[in-house]
């Protein structure tokens, strides 16, 4: 061997296999081989997972590609051959005739999830973002908090305003499904979304007119009447706004808000700051009545004589449910929602200093009647027939009524409303345990006998639950509810009567604030569709498609821990007695602190990424290397300074087909492996950008990666004409262009042969001439030793000359 | 001891072998080494004779030249067998790579080495030397590895020798077939092919032993004996009399580590197993690097199994994902346990992770490495119990070296 032939790299280190897409070429020698007990066709020579993919077989791999020599790294396609004493990769054995493959079966399919385990243990990426799923609405939040994170705060605005019109009251008010699914929480805390998009909500409030998603679509002509100005109204009648329909808002109550404004204590969402955050609806030429109920004022039907198009239901849940026990219409029993309205108008209420009260249930009313109670003086009790983790309130309302004072009973069913001196005396209650679950996942209590006990009072209030008044409904034909008092409406929102929608409390019973946001934003979209003139079925399958949940896979997640940016709170010796906003809010600077914590759980190669697709194959949603030291984890820079190549180490795999295409089929050879042991990971020599490389940009290693690790920027394509009069005919562009753009270009041919010298070809001469293909290295002196060289690209283009 | 005074590779005299394989044939040097029944040294014990037609048959068969690889690396620093035997007796490696090399029609042989084997380096200058004197139609050249414990694998060599990072490569086909630059190669450890000169001059019948294993094997005794160094015991010697060719245990022995840094670690109790291929497999361990290591009482097992795949995740070639990851994933629970933080389910785990070690692994070095995890189980049951159980080191020496284990966190 000659020094020369020494250190000239041979490309093919691996066995070579024939490869052919779809069917085998006549002329062909082809064999019998077994596969999973079934017949197969083979041509002698492919691999076997070539075979198996042909005959139908999901032989699952991560690194394999047609044009490639394997490598047999990822371990994904082993199958089970006769005659091998372990599994043996597909990739990589050649077919030969008579073959016994065992393909799929219980222990392959467990070792290749253990794999699968491996792989995403140190997978340092997140693929879809759970708070996102989570949240009703989908706020976009790994965009705003990237936006806020940067500093780009009006961006970040009109991000959220796109699915939540009233980040400000939201941020105050929401219980965060989103909070509860972040995937920061597997690393140390969860990332205080609620307080980030608050902060924003606030920011927007201090200005003339509040930024909007978008640019407001010319008047339609068409208009929209929407009953209630809570949160599923005053969000329907935002977006339909935006679309340009004319749209009037009617409100039984005289102000706006709904149960944001009648409901939802003072000390939660201060009105004022409430008002101007829902002027950004009136901002867009949408109209408020006030005083007009539906049903005493005005039917469905009027509206439509009047010229609406379309009607929006958002009329809430105004009703209490009844305890349904002796003694509940004694003076003293009073009505949960009118108690938090009266005292949210202003209104005397039964309740003051030295009250007893006793307050029943577990939700968000409970709490809101009960933190209302302690602030007017009262001696305050909550009792629950379930355990405080069933409690429908946010755990973090049931920690701060107990910090504020307030007594919890749990485990206890109300028996009887006792009488003392023709009022309320106490609340006689029997003891529960726990039983088997129920419709709601929630065990059921169970009584326990002789366990009564009675807790003295002099004010119960009954909170066990909502549902809408729909007095009204008898009037309105075309309309038919539940047997739970809601309507009933369709997946696109859309009641039985054409052209009238529903959504929020008063379709779905009680529910958070954010979940009628969600509809009524839903709703927007379904009653444009439908004044546009579109099939309402269509639309309520898209709109089902859309609102379906992706899955997941656990992936460990690493990022050096840096705890929760704390929101400054009222201290609680403050808070009885006084309706004062507990929270007073981030800083631009712990906004921005809080907002860089997030592990911006997106991957542009969601839907296309091979890891994610055979993980969710092998129900990879649990992982069991979570949270241990640092040096079990990676945590990579990356590196985006290429103009055309997006690079993010910790999604890599070490898969090596980049380092192979771009090696064996471009010939810029790129990549390699670096480091060590389990440190060891594919990239650029000495790890620079890969703008400092041979690469030249061809996309062959972002087109074969598996993952994300490596992805085109996202690029507008052009098309170049040549200066004819400028172009020196170095023939540097046709060398390099791994895609033949150029190649095919009769003047860049020319250069080629231009260049070397050796051949001044006539005209005529040219049109003949062959074309080099862009991987092969045009020989010196003309003589063709091309030998064996890599597989194609691509077949070589037809000359185009001379036509 | 049982006797081997007829065949010895330490100080051996290898005079009128050249003379003798010059007059012999390729076929009949090859029917000879298959007489003989020598099996490869380096660890997996493949019958030299059989490697050595394979490659002459596919030689022959491509008409692509043929090459010899002579592997004097000693991947495992605590068994310097190769560098000893060069330094010793450098004409039998040389006299033996000639002999292959024409047996299988080879013209250019490497001898492979350690970068940091100055010594054996220049001794086998010298015979390199002698050799070019001679001039057999066989160049033999030196050729250096990377350092780190993957660039003495069979494949990764190959890999080496094509100037690459020195990563496995999956097998079949062998390099018998498809070596360097894809063309018939020989490789072969040093020490086995140092036998053949001897065996070629004397016949095969000189080159005997017991059962079906056959001849010597130079082992390295190290940890806690008396005179650790490297030592030629005939194959078939049981493990207690290859400590005491050492000059016997300094301590109390504890366990026996028989094969280096992939292999499996055996209680005192096994002290009576052979030292041979299949009675060692069968004890679950290997012969691996020849490494031969005496472990004293008061040192957990716990903390040494640990300690062998913390070297282990950090030699890994990195080509395939459950060497790569899995060598680091077992050494994370196996510190946990030593940390005093295992559960009860850790044993089951390990046994499941060992398993996908040694099914899903590219090359031995994953495939024998499952062995520290079942042996360590198999035979020190009292050290995981006392960690994972009683909460504390059966030795009293274990220091915390985490502060968390792996955790099940479901996603939402």
């Amino acid at each position: 061997m000659s020094i020369l032939e020494r250190y000239v790299q041979s490309t093919e280190s691996q066995i070579p296999t024939v490869s052919h897409h779809g069917e085998i070429p006549s002329g062909m020698p082809t064999c019998s081989i077994e596969i999973d007990g079934q017949e197969v066709t083979a041509a002698i020579g492919e691999s076997i997972l070539r075979a198996a993919q042909r005959a139908g077989f999901d032989v699952p791999t991560l690194c394999d590609d047609e044009k490639l020599a394997p490598a047999a790294a990822c371990r994904m396609c082993l199958v089970e051959i006769e005659g091998y004493d372990r599994p043996m990769p597909s990739c990589h054995l050649p077919v030969t005739p008579g073959m016994k493959i065992k393909a799929t079966g219980d222990g392959l399919f467990a070792k290749r999830r253990q794999n699968l385990e491996y792989i995403l243990s140190d997978h340092n990426a997140y693929c879809m973002p759970p708070c996102q799923i989570g949240c009703p609405t989908h706020i976009d939040i790994p965009g705003f908090l990237e936006l806020e994170a940067k500093g780009q705060h009006l961006e970040a605005a009109r991000l959220l305003k796109e699915t939540l019109p009233f980040p400000y009251a939201l941020g105050l008010v929401c219980p965060a499904p989103c909070q509860e699914v972040c995937r920061r929480g597997l690393v140390e805390e969860e990332i205080a979304i609620r307080q980030c998009h608050g902060y924003f909500g606030e920011l927007s409030l201090e200005m003339d007119k509040a930024p909007t998603p978008f640019p407001q679509a010319a008047a339609t002509g068409k208009r929209v009447a929407v009953i209630g100005a809570g949160p599923s109204g005053m969000t329907c009648a935002y977006y339909s706004s935006l679309k340009g329909h004319q749209v009037t808002v009617f409100d039984m109550m005289p102000k706006q808000g709904g149960m944001l404004r009648y409901g939802i204590p003072e000390y939660r969402l201060p009105k004022v700051k409430l008002d101007k955050e829902l002027n950004c609806v009136w901002q867009l030429g949408a109209e408020f009545k006030g005083g007009m109920m539906l049903g005493r004022d005005f039917s469905i039907d009027d509206l439509f004589a009047q010229g609406y198009d379309a009607v929006f239901l958002g009329i809430g849940a105004w009703r209490s449910n009844e305890l349904r026990i002796p003694g509940e219409d004694l003076p003293g029993v009073i009505e949960a929602i009118n108690y938090l309205n009266q005292n949210a108008r202003g209104d005397p209420v039964p309740v003051g200093k030295g009250s007893k009260v006793v307050v029943i249930g577990g939700g968000f009313t409970t709490f809101d009647c009960s933190r209302t109670s302690r602030r007017l003086g009262a001696d305050v009790t909550v009792v629950y027939r379930r355990s405080r983790k069933e409690m429908g309130a946010h755990y973090s309302e049931v920690d701060d009524a107990e910090h504020e004072g307030i007594r919890l009973e749990f485990f206890a069913a109300p028996v009887k409303i006792v009488e003392k001196d023709g009022r309320v005396g106490g609340v006689e209650f029997q003891r529960m345990a726990l039983g088997e679950p129920d419709a709601s996942g929630r065990r059921r209590p169970v009584p326990i006998e002789g366990s009564n006990f009675v807790i003295e009072c002099d004010t119960v209030i009954p909170a066990i639950g909502q549902v809408p008044d729909l007095d009204w409904y008898g009037a309105s034909p075309g309309l038919r509810k539940t047997r739970r008092e809601t309507i009933v409406a369709n997946g696109a929102l859309m009641t039985d009567r054409p052209g009238v929608f529903a959504g929020g409390d008063c379709q779905m019973g009680a529910v958070t604030v954010i979940q009628s946001v969600a509809q009524g934003k839903l709703a927007a979209k379904a009653i444009d569709r439908y004044l546009s003139g579109a099939d309402m079925a269509e639309v309520a399958a898209e709109i089902t498609e859309e609102e379906s949940v992706p899955e997941l896979i656990d992936i460990v997640p690493y990022k050096p821990e840096e705890p929760q940016v704390r929101m400054p709170f009222l201290p609680f010796d403050q808070r009885v007695q006084s309706f004062q906003l507990i929270e007073s809010g981030y800083a631009k600077q712990q906004a921005e602190k809080e907002a860089g914590r997030c592990l911006q759980c997106v991957c542009p190669d969601v839907g296309r990424c091979h890891l994610q697709r055979l993980s969710l194959e092998h129900g990879l949603t649990e992982n069991r290397f979570h949270r241990a030291e640092p040096v079990d984890y990676h945590d990579y820079e990356y590196d985006f300074s290429h103009d055309f190549i997006l690079r993010d180490l910790n999604k890599c795999i070490n898969c090596t087909q980049c380092v192979r295409i771009c090696r064996d089929v471009i010939g810029a050879n790129c990549y390699g492996l670096m480091g060590v042991g389990y440190d060891s990971i594919v990239t650029t020599p000495w790890n620079v950008s890969l703008q400092y490389t041979d690469c030249v940009s061809c996309g062959a290693c972002a087109e074969t990666c598996p993952t994300g690790a490596l992805m085109m920027r996202e690029r507008d394509l052009e098309t170049w004409e040549l200066d004819i009069t400028r172009c020196i005919y170095c023939g540097d562009c046709v060398e390099v262009c791994p895609h033949a753009a150029l190649g095919e270009t009769p003047n860049f041919e020319l250069s080629v042969y231009q260049r070397f010298g050796t051949t001044v070809l006539a005209k005529e001469e040219l049109a003949v001439a062959r074309t080099w293909k862009p991987s092969e290295h045009i020989p010196l002196d003309g003589e063709d030793r091309r030998g064996v060289r890599p597989p194609e690209v691509r077949p070589p283009a037809p000359p185009r000359w001379g036509e | 001891m049982p006797t081997s005074a007829a065949f010895r590779l330490l100080g051996a005299d290898a005079t009128g072998s050249r003379e003798r394989a010059l007059a012999l044939s390729a076929d009949d040097t090859i029917a000879l080494i298959e007489g003989s029944e020598l099996r490869g040294r380096g660890g997996a014990g493949f019958p030299l004779g059989a490697k050595m037609r394979a490659t002459r048959t596919a030689a022959e068969v491509s008409g692509d030249p043929a090459y010899v690889v002579a592997n004097a690396y000693d991947a495992d620093p605590a068994s310097p067998l190769s560098r000893t035997l060069l330094e010793r007796s450098p004409e039998l490696v040389l006299g033996g790579i000639v002999i292959a090399a024409r047996a299988v029609g080879a013209r250019e042989a490497w001898l492979y080495l350690h970068p940091e084997a100055t010594a054996a380096r220049s001794a086998a200058e010298k015979a390199i030397a002698a050799v070019a004197r001679h001039d057999d139609g066989v160049s033999v050249e030196i050729a250096l590895g990377p350092g780190g414990f993957m660039g003495g694998e069979e494949s990764a060599l190959l890999a080496v020798l094509e100037n690459k990072r020195a990563m496995a490569r999956q097998r079949p086909p062998w390099p018998a077939e498809q070596g360097v630059r894809l063309r018939p190669t020989l490789v072969s450890s040093a020490e086995t092919l140092a036998a053949l000169p001897l065996i070629v001059r004397d016949g095969p019948d000189s080159f005997s032993g017991s059962g079906g294993s056959r001849g010597t094997k130079l082992v390295s005794v190290t940890g806690a004996v008396a005179e650790p160094g490297v030592y030629e015991v005939s194959l078939g010697t049981t493990l207690g009399e290859v400590v005491q060719t050492a000059g016997g245990v300094t301590h109390a022995l504890k366990a026996i580590h028989v094969g280096g840094p992939t292999c499996g670690i055996l209680n005192s109790t096994r002290t009576g197993v052979r030292y041979d291929y299949e009675d060692l497999k069968a004890a679950g361990t290997y012969m691996g690097s020849g490494q031969v290591r005496a472990i004293a009482e008061g040192t957990c097992i716990v903390a040494e199994a640990a300690r062998l795949f913390e070297y282990l995740s950090k030699e890994t070639c990195a080509i395939c994902v459950p060497c790569r990851v899995g060598t680091k994933r077992v050494r994370g629970i196996l510190e946990s346990i030593s940390s005093g933080l295992g559960r009860e389910d850790d044993l089951k785990w390990l046994g499941e992770l060992a398993d996908h070690l040694s099914d899903f692994s590219l090359c031995g070095f994953g495939i024998t490495s499952a062995s520290i995890v079942r042996t360590t189980i198999a035979e020190f049951p009292d050290d995981y119990r006392a960690h994972i159980v009683e909460r504390r080191c059966p030795e009293g020496t274990c220091a915390p070296s985490r502060s968390r284990r792996y955790e099940t966190m479901a996603q939402p």
